[in-house]
């Protein structure tokens, strides 16, 4: 099938907003979605964004029923390991469901780890759920290891009432 | 014990170095250290970035959080974190995320004192990595633009 991957515009933020809804719907996890096609386009598009983004689109004769050309996505960030350098993290990976199985998935994957690379990182990092093996199973095939398998890292995490107190002077 | 918290500036860097290596030290990694480096009177730092969230939005992840040993247990690392915390919420940061390494008891404590919840442990996430010849491997095969 016939796709392009290019950098993400902040008229992508529309189709965006809208995978990842279908994401997180994929994800099962009791998380409400907050962030707004507006939040995008604030928090990707303005002078020191907080994060980056690639765009998986097919041609017009290939768009859904509801009529979207724009069918996958990755949203990354640069961060930074302290040991190794500078990082790359891929904050999500989406293709529509009727997309995959044909190397897009892979495609935007490659081309977060092709950018990180251009920008000097050492590292991809990304995180999964445990019960999800068929994304385990993508990723170790492509070469990841499961670093918190094997070193023992846990995601650990401050928010809401937690953060407020934290924050207090 | 009187102290402060401030910003680092560059000329930091060479103690920050040298904290890194003693971090690595405690956490039983120095093969994984890197980046080279080598008197004082600073004897903490945190090294933070912004990252997002695509469901919550606009976060602050803790890279490191370090105190030296013998200035441990006066609040230092509490008064640190406090730093970040603060600094991330001028920013509209609405999460703090970090990692820890599931042997390190006095920093889980430590961090699950603060409110911190374990999401490796409650909800199943796992840390991936692509480097070294992988991630050459994985870039390699980017289509052309």
């Amino acid at each position: 099938m016939d796709y392009s991957i290019r950098a993400a515009n902040v008229e992508d933020c529309k189709d965006i907003a809208r995978m990842i809804v279908e994401l997180s719907e994929y994800e099962k996890v009791s998380e409400h979605v907050k962030v707004t096609q507006r939040d995008l386009e604030q928090d990707g598009f303005s002078k020191n964004p907080f994060f980056h983004g690639i765009v998986a689109e097919v041609p017009e004769q290939h768009k859904t029923k509801d009529g979207h050309t724009k069918i996958g996505y990755a949203l990354y960030f640069y961060s930074y390991s302290s040991w190794s350098g500078r990082a790359v993290y891929m904050e999500d990976l989406y293709v529509m469901p009727e997309f995959r199985g044909k190397g897009i998935g892979k495609a935007l994957m490659s081309k977060v780890a092709q950018l990180g690379l251009a920008a000097g990182c050492n590292q991809l990092n990304f995180t999964v759920l445990d019960w999800n093996k068929q994304s385990l199973d993508f990723y170790f095939s492509q070469g990841s290891v499961d670093v918190t398998t094997s070193m023992g890292y846990h995601v650990m995490r401050c928010e809401g009432e937690a953060l407020e107190h934290l924050a207090q002077p | 014990m009187h102290f402060k918290v401030r910003p680092a500036a560059k000329e930091d860097c060479k103690e920050i170095s040298r904290m890194i290596m003693e971090l690595a030290v405690f956490e039983k990694m120095t093969d994984q250290v890197k980046i080279t480096h080598e008197g004082f009177t600073v004897v903490g730092y945190a090294l933070y970035f912004y990252i997002y969230s695509t469901w919550k939005g606009r976060s602050v992840f803790l890279e490191d959080l370090y105190v030296m040993e013998e200035f441990r247990g006066k609040g230092i690392g509490k008064g640190l974190m406090n730093k970040v915390a603060e600094v991330g919420k001028k920013k509209q940061c609405v999460r703090l995320q970090l990692s820890v390494l599931d042997w390190n008891t006095p920093s889980r404590d430590f961090y699950a004192a603060k409110g911190a919840q374990d999401l490796t442990a409650s909800e199943g996430w796992h840390l991936l990595r692509f480097d070294g010849r992988d991630l050459d491997n994985l870039a390699n095969e980017a289509p052309e633009d």
